[in-house]
């Protein structure tokens, strides 16, 4: 009887500890969203992030390797309601590409959905212009007249699926492929 | 019936799951081509096709675990279930295995030999030369740029937009912009005149002038197009810088993509190359491990419905066994195990018959041997059979109750062997023994013994047993109990001799007493004193004689006359009472009497009755010689669901010898001086004639003991009188 329980009790301990290693090593590489407001300079306004990319080093080998690595930006805008459901004034997603160019030793940032692309020729510029998140567009369809606070839901996604088919299951089982950040919701205020 | 309904479905899902299992993996394949829209499922495909390989692994689990189970229960058909899957596994599992490890192998070599250093150097020199090209491009661009930036210097004010776009065309530029300082343009001319704007240096680029005097470098301005950017400082008090933009051929920039294109999908193979062997040997592992696990769980599936029949074969064998001969099977299909069936089912139903036969055939059997050993026991006649080694077979009721002997606990021991365990009756058994080894025909013998009843004569018949063939096969003996019989034969020869006595010698003895008194009467006064006493003593003598024959005679006519002439109901406490007040005033005789709280009431002749008791009284009186105690008790006893009256009779008289007791009831048998010795014998044969009994009892260790039985009335009979 006491060695099924101490049994079952390492069997529990050893389960919780792979997963906080698990948790531990995921958090090392994923990406974190610093800070997400709204900025309303000279009547123009733009939804700005500050996002963290820890790049592990598979990543950045498969990247130096000519492996472009695709993320999703998933973002959320709520207008907070006392009695009803909060109403859902925004909800779309930002497709970024980071791809390295051996030819002229640059990597480039392409944003999927303007087509925007800008060349860098260090890792480090290319992530932070993905680090600055800035979008005048997104809100055009948001009266901010009206609006007095919102809820902003912002999550920032590594696409493993983009990735060459050989990689894709390992990238699953890696933990240096998880590379994705949690939902993380911010409020504004007028 | 309710499986049956189910059979199919199962086999629908079976179907159902092997073909979505199927379809996963061809799913899978045509997810490996990056082209395919199916590319971005490829993982949830992989996952589908992992966990339809568990689930397929559990089901062979599942059905392996049942097999052991079968197995270890020693279930009919799991041996050859056991058998047929382990053969059909090899027979799959090892040219599978063959084929996946060659397969592997090839796999894996196939994938490095597309990697070697050769091709590492090429790819690697093929992207230099290309640099190489487009950097002598670029310096022959910064050199052109800067012989316009020499003719510039002396030219200002209006002219020199006109010399800008004359520069422009003579060198090939797209855009030729002068800057004062960063972002303050001066003069811009463009090949396109729609572009306003010029194409602007960023931070980057202002900050390496600054450094640097000059600065050339190739700019992707769309995704797919290169430029030449070149900018050079134009010497002057108030430093400008002029910037060109020179467009790459076509034709070059074509070559330098595809050499990139080439370079990066080299590199990117050549950083996939672990994954890539992993993913093929993952997927090719997958559809090994779930083409083997399907084709074990049908395996398991088709073999079971295979060994089906033969499995309810030996169950149904099993039930044949043991007696079951109703069962019949399911007749699953009409092909040689649905055949085997039919013909099992046929020959269960044949035997079943046979055997309703057999078994009613046996019980006429066994009710006549019933029949025949009911009659054998009701026998009075005791009946042993023997076997060929006169050995006991078989004895029935009566030969325990005539020997006494349990005669059935030495069924298959010879009588030499019975006669160990009882001395009384060693020399009859003996005797009959001998007699049954010698005689080849038929034999009778009487056989006298002393049983428990006292003397007792057997009347024993003996016939030898021979089979068809004419051997010996055992022998018969038949015996009866004949000493009441013989007892009888005997009473009656008395009786006829005690009629006769009385009819022959009772006649003339009146004549001799009316002669002796008449001599008396006449002679007495004739003789002298001394012969007339003479005379007076004979006559007297001679009368008292005859009385005295007289009273014989009469014994002996009561002996021979039948006592029962009346029957009705008798009350015997009553009877004895009255009887008994006929000898109380004998002052020296003490009569102590008990008399049992019921009726004590029997069927009978009063008559008879009272003599049996006058006998009996007299003959305990005579015993006592008047003087002392007489003991009699009246109870009811039940022997055999049969109630009777007992009388019992008990002096403290000297008693009666052992030997005496044997023949105490005979005729003329006396231990007296006096007495005819017919008292008991009448006695006997009064109660005999009732139905009842007499018997010595000298369980009191002190006198004699009579007790006599009657059957008791019962109140069918009329009232007692």
């Amino acid at each position: 009887m006491y060695i099924t329980i101490s049994f079952k009790a390492c069997l529990l301990l050893s389960i919780f500890l792979l997963f906080s290693i698990n948790n531990s090593q995921a958090d090392n590489f994923a990406s974190a969203i610093k800070s997400v407001y709204i900025d309303t300079k000279d009547n123009n306004n733009s939804l700005v992030a500050n996002i963290d990319y820890p790049l592990s080093d598979k990543a950045k080998e498969a990247l130096q390797n000519g492996v472009p690595l695709f993320w999703n930006i998933y973002i959320k805008i709520h207008r907070p309601r006392n009695i009803l459901w909060q109403k859902t004034l925004l909800e779309t997603t930002v497709h970024y590409r980071l791809q390295y160019h051996a030819l002229l030793n640059i990597y480039r940032v392409i944003n999927e959905n303007s087509r925007a692309i800008n060349n860098f020729s260090t890792l480090s510029a290319a992530l932070d212009l993905m680090s600055n998140f800035r979008d005048a567009h997104l809100l055009n369809q948001i009266d901010f007249e009206k609006e007095k606070q919102l809820v902003i839901e912002f999550k920032v996604e590594f696409d493993r699926n983009a990735l060459p088919i050989p990689l894709r299951p390992i990238a699953f089982l890696n933990q240096q492929w998880y590379l994705s950040s949690d939902w993380t919701t911010w409020l504004w205020k007028k | 019936m309710a499986l049956e309904k189910i059979k199919p479905s199962i086999n629908f899902s079976v179907l159902s799951l092997f073909g979505l299992i199927l379809l996963s993996l061809q799913l899978m394949s045509s997810a490996t081509q990056e082209s395919s829209e199916l590319s971005r499922m490829y993982s949830w495909l992989l996952v589908v096709n992992a966990i339809g390989s568990i689930v397929l692994l559990w089901l062979v689990g599942a059905n392996i675990y049942t097999l052991a189970r079968q197995l270890k229960q020693r279930e009919a058909g799991s041996k050859l279930t056991t058998r047929m899957v382990s053969l059909f596994v090899i027979l799959a599992l090892v040219p599978a295995a063959i084929v996946f490890y060659f397969s592997m192998q090839f796999l894996h070599q196939g994938i490095d030999s597309w990697f070697n250093v050769e091709i590492d150097r090429a790819m690697e020199d093929a992207l230099e030369l290309s640099q190489a090209s487009l950097d002598q491009r670029t310096r022959w661009h910064l050199k052109k740029t800067q012989q316009i930036a020499n003719s510039l210097e002396s030219t200002s004010g209006p002219l020199l937009t006109q010399e800008v776009d004359r520069l422009r065309e003579l060198s090939g530029a797209t855009e030729i912009t002068l800057f004062s300082k960063p972002g303050k343009i001066i003069v811009s001319s463009s090949i396109n005149p729609g572009e306003i704007l010029p194409s602007l240096p960023d931070e980057h680029i202002w900050l390496g002038l600054r450094q640097n005097s000059d600065y050339v470098a190739l700019d992707p301005i769309h995704e797919n197009e290169l430029v030449i950017r070149a900018i050079v400082t134009i010497k002057k008090p108030e430093p400008l810088y002029l910037q060109a933009l020179y467009p790459v051929p076509i034709r070059i920039a074509d070559l330098v993509d595809s050499v990139e294109f080439a370079f990066l999908r080299y590199k990117e193979m050549g950083f996939l190359r672990h994954s890539l062997k992993l993913s093929f040997s993952l997927a090719l592992t997958l559809v090994l491990l779930i083409s083997l696990l399907a084709a074990i769980w049908i395996a398991f599936i088709s073999i079971r419905s295979i060994i089906a029949p033969v499995k309810a074969l030996v169950k149904g064998t099993k039930a044949v066994a043991s007696g079951h001969y109703d069962e019949q099977l399911p007749v699953i299909a009409q092909d040689d195990l649905g055949f085997l069936v039919e013909s099992f089912n046929e020959m269960t139903h044949r035997i079943a018959i046979a055997r309703d036969e057999t078994r009613k055939a046996s019980v006429e059997v066994e009710n006549q041997r019933a029949y025949l050993e009911t009659i054998l026991a009701n026998l009075t006649a005791g009946v042993i059979s023997f076997d060929a080694d006169y050995k006991i077979r078989t004895a029935n009721q009566a030969a325990y109750r005539i020997f006494r002997i349990p005669v059935n606990h030495f069924i298959g021991h010879t009588l030499i062997e019975l006669s160990e365990t009882t001395s009384e009756l060693a020399e009859p058994l003996k005797l009959i023994q001998r007699l049954l080894v010698q005689s080849d025909d038929i034999w009778e013998q009487r056989i006298a013994f002393l049983g428990h009843n006292g003397r007792q004569e057997l009347l024993c018949r003996g016939t030898p047993l021979f089979s068809q063939e004419g051997w010996r096969v055992g022998a018969v003996t038949v015996f009866d109990d004949v000493t009441d019989l013989i007892q009888a034969q005997k009473n009656a020869a008395w009786g006829e001799v005690a009629r006769r006595l009385a009819h022959e010698i009772k006649n003339p003895l009146t004549p001799i007493q009316l002669s002796a008194e008449r001599l008396q009467h006449k002679l007495a006064n004739k003789l002298d004193s001394s012969d007339a006493t003479i005379l007076q003593r004979s006559t007297q003598t001679i009368v008292q004689q005859v009385e005295a024959m007289k009273e014989m005679v009469d014994d002996f006519s009561e002996y021979a006359k039948p006592s029962k002439k009346l029957s009705i109901a008798i009350d015997l406490s009553s009877l004895v009472q009255e009887v008994l007040a006929l000898y109380t005033l004998k002052s020296e005789v003490k009569f102590n009497t008990y008399y049992e709280n019921s009726l004590l009431v029997i069927n009978g002749d009063p008559i008879s009755i009272r003599q049996i008791l006058h006998n009996l009284i007299k003959n305990a009186l005579e015993a006592i010689e008047e003087k002392g105690t007489i003991d009699i008790n009246l109870h009811r006893v039940q022997k055999n669901s049969t109630d009777f009256i007992e009388i019992a009779f008990y002096d403290d008289g000297p008693g009666i010898k052992e030997e005496q007791i044997e023949k105490i009831f005979e005729p003329y048998v006396t231990t007296k001086s006096k007495g005819t010795g017919l008292g008991l014998a009448i006695v006997k044969k009064i109660l005999e004639e009732h139905g009842g009994a007499i018997w010595v009892d000298n369980s009191r260790k002190v006198g004699a003991g009579f007790i006599i039985q009657f059957p008791a009335y019962t109140l069918i009979h009329q009232k007692p009188k």
